[in-house]
């Protein structure tokens, strides 16, 4: 009798497997392949991949961009309109600085992610429709820059998902996005 | 210990199990109990809690302001996910060791020193939380640096992981004895499952002695600054490790208790103890999925880590599921327990506790816990859920509802076999397991909705009304509202096991011992050899059922990237 709680006994690694645990065994392995070469080559053909470089940054440094970003851009009663392809969002205690923003659908931005004091989660979503949603992480001393183009003109509400602190829950600003 | 046993020992201290035929040594079974009435002390904590935190996120009630509410999560996280669960499974270590191998503990001091060192820990983090006061903050789980928490919280958790390495080392001593006296013999299946989770665990351990060691010098200011990024790698080795502990330790309860109460019999040695080796390869790779949408890591780094990697370790659960099932289909098969495709399953002992939470504890794990798991460790799909509701859903169908089940159903047999003595409020004690995994069940499912469907954070005490603007995620309140039900009744279903373990200690009858479940395993021991080899009984009823699931992880798979395929263009 093979009790797990025995020392097996005879020659146990060669004993037979069961044909059908063989083939799930099988059947497991190629679905991980399948897993893993289906996200390789979503970074090719998808439109969706939390990807883009990294760059170390100081707060104050990162502060500063942002204040040169909100110079250059439009103000308007809706939100700011940036001169050109790149937002700077600068997430604190208990906001976000360069938000909210005006910009046209079927553009390509640039979004420059940082904080100036603690970990922040940016967290993005459709007003139309809740289930269009994305959250990227937002860490001090580091600025993420992340393309994002927008095809429905909504308006797109941000939330901070990352716990920063008694405010947490005020975080909110939009993304206004034009046709 | 504690007087509340009904067994003898020897004059060696040794006593037989009427039940496993294990010798047990009263040096590991002191221990076990000590453990393991700590660990459902800290359920219990946790699960008060539990209360005030649920009924805060059904915003219908509302009980929480949002800063109690952090300090609240953050003790019933810290209770359940870390003080249940590893004091548990230093109780599974010396059951594994000691009394699967017949020895005594080895280096008992060190089992003591390693609890007082746990015990406070375990209440320093407590008060350090409960007093939490400006400019600190309450820690949640993860305590991510640069947000302070008081150096008392740092201080006291890294008291706790250094106490567990203590206490893991008189089952690394039992063991290194074993084989200096054995040096040819084989540890059995459950003694090597065991010995794969304590290497884990040191490599979790570690983690966390390099997260909790450099973020109380920086609270103490001896550090200047600590990088965010590199906290959120060390931290996730722990934070992502320990959860590997739970798995492997339940893993380990599930081979044990299908072969003690259902009769199950290992499939293959060959088979199980292979994924055993995965997983000590790889699945410390899994930590990596903590940091799918985070700055800083490159995509090379993430993508190879979470799955190249750890896919080694999603097939050597793959590979567990089925043994497991199926070992169990084999071993009442061979004793005629079960005719037809699933006759084997339905003729179990289900009035069992011990049995029924142990395989709705597979069940759940794999369907509700497994699959999303596996999804959010995508790169691409973890941008849906990061963050979200979603996640706890994940992990309250983890360990919440998987691992936690299991140790109920260990839990059970403590009380049995290490206590001996039968389970008071026995009615009670029959649907417990039915009552708390069933609405974990619903109450996670509705986390996992409000968190891909509409977006709903995490920690978020008001998202029907946020501070400042119009928008709400109202849409979600539906949801909500089947979640506050489901938590209620879970919260019930737990508080029910602990009520009934203890009024077993208190006024439990001295357990008769003889046959548990519906099969005698010392008969069943004795009949070695007049049945086929286990490989070569039917596993059709297991295979069928794990082709249902494979099919779930394929539908539930396409959809997520379906959804996330509908997101505005991300990336280059
Ligand atoms: C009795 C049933 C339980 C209920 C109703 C429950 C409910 C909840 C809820 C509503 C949250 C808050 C989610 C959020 O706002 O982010 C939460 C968080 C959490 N729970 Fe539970 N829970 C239960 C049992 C458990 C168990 C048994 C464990 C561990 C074994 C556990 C571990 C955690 C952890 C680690 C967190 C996350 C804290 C953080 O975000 O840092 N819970 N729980
Ligand atoms: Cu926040």
């Amino acid at each position: 009798m093979d009790s797990p709680l025995d020392e097996p006994e005879g020659n146990w690694w060669d004993e037979a497997v069961n044909r059908r645990e063989t083939l799930w065994i099988a059947l497991s392995a190629g679905w991980a392949l399948s897993l893993f070469g289906w996200m390789i080559g979503w970074t090719e053909f998808g439109d969706q991949n939390n990807v883009g470089q990294t760059y170390s940054i100081t707060p104050d440094e990162f502060q500063t961009k942002v204040a040169d970003f909100k110079d250059r851009a439009e103000d308007t009663e809706r939100g700011l309109v940036p001169a050109d392809e790149d937002v700077y969002v600068g997430a604190l205690q208990w906001g976000w600085d360069g938000l909210p923003v005006v910009l046209e659908a079927g553009e390509t931005y640039r979004f420059h992610l940082g904080s100036y004091d603690v970990q922040h989660g940016f967290s993005v979503r459709n007003e139309e429709n809740l289930s269009q949603q994305m959250s990227l992480q937002i860490l001090p001393d580091y600025e993420w820059v992340v393309e994002m183009e927008f095809d429905e003109p909504s308006t797109y509400h941000v939330v901070c998902n990352e716990f920063c602190g008694n405010g947490h829950r005020s975080m909110h600003s939009t993304i206004h996005v034009e046709g | 210990m504690f007087g509340r046993s009904t067994y003898d020992y020897d004059d060696d201290g040794f006593r037989r199990c009427s039940v496993t035929g294990l010798d047990i040594h009263r040096s590991a079974e002191d221990m076990v109990k000590l453990y393991g009435l700590t660990a459902i002390l800290a359920l219990a904590v946790g699960g008060v809690f539990a209360v005030f935190v649920a009924l805060t996120r059904w915003e219908v009630v509302g009980l929480l302001s949002p800063g109690d509410f952090y300090t609240y999560l953050s003790i019933h996280a810290w209770n359940l996910l870390i003080f249940w669960m590893v004091f548990m499974e230093i109780a599974i270590l010396y059951v594994g060791g000691p009394f699967v191998l017949g020895r005594k503990l080895a280096l008992p001091s060190l089992a003591k020193a390693g609890y007082v060192a746990m015990l406070a820990g375990a209440v320093t983090v407590n008060a350090a939380i409960w007093l939490t006061s400006y400019p600190n903050n309450a820690p949640l789980l993860t305590s991510y640096v640069p947000l302070e928490s008081s150096w008392q919280f740092y201080l006291g958790a890294l008291v706790f992981v250094l106490g567990a390495i203590v206490a893991a080392l008189p089952f690394f001593a039992t063991m290194w004895r074993e084989k200096r006296e054995n040096p040819n013999a084989t540890l059995p299946l459950v003694a090597f499952g065991a010995f794969a989770t304590s290497i884990i665990a040191f490599e979790a351990l570690v983690g966390g002695v390099l997260t909790y060691g450099p973020a109380l010098l920086w609270r103490l200011e001896i550090l200047a600054t600590l990088d965010s990024a590199f906290y959120r790698q060390m931290y996730w080795i722990i934070g992502h490790g320990s959860q590997q502990i739970n798995l492997l330790a339940m893993i380990t309860v599930w081979y044990f208790i299908t072969h003690v109460v259902g009769g199950a019999e290992v499939a293959s040695q060959k088979v199980s103890r292979t994924a055993f080796v995965l997983y000590i390869f790889f699945i410390n790779m899994g930590a990596a999925h903590h940091l799918m949408s985070d700055p800083v890591v490159s995509t090379g780094w993430r993508m190879w880590n979470t799955s190249y990697a750890a896919y080694g370790a999603v097939l050597a659960s793959m590979i567990h599921a089925f043994a497991i099932p199926a070992g169990l289909e084999a071993g009442r098969r061979a004793k005629g327990k079960g005719g037809g495709l699933f006759g084997w399953l339905w003729s179990g002992p289900w009035d069992d506790p011990g049995f029924s939470a142990t395989i709705l504890s597979i069940v759940l794990f794999g369907f509700l816990g497994g699959i999303t798991g596996v999804m959010m460790g995508q790169m691409q799909l973890n941008m849906t859920w990061h963050n979200t509701l979603a996640v706890p859903g994940h992990f309250h169908a983890t360990v919440a509802t998987g691992t936690t089940l299991a140790f109920m159903g260990l839990g059970y047999y403590v009380l049995r076999l290490v206590f001996g003595r039968e389970w008071s409020l026995g009615p009670i004690a029959k649907i417990q397991p039915f009552l708390y995994g069933g609405a974990m069940g619903v109450t996670v499912v509705m986390m996992m909705y409000a968190g891909v469907l509409f977006g709903v954070p995490r920690r978020h005490p008001t998202v029907m009304d946020i501070p400042g603007t119009e928008f709400s995620f109202e849409a979600a309140a539906p949801f909500f509202a089947i979640f506050g039900v489901g938590a209620l009744v879970s919260i019930v279903g737990g508080a029910l096991f602990v009520v009934v373990a203890l009024a077993t200690l208190f006024t439990g009858d001295e357990f008769e011992g003889g046959p548990v479940g519906d099969l005698s395993r010392t008969v069943a021991d004795g009949g070695g050899s007049d049945h086929e080899p286990v490989h070569e009984q039917s596993m059709r009823g297991t295979f069928v059922l794990t082709l249902v699931f494979f099919a779930t992880f394929v539908v539930l798979t396409a959809l997520n990237w379906y959804l996330l395929s509908n997101i505005w263009g991300i990336g280059p």
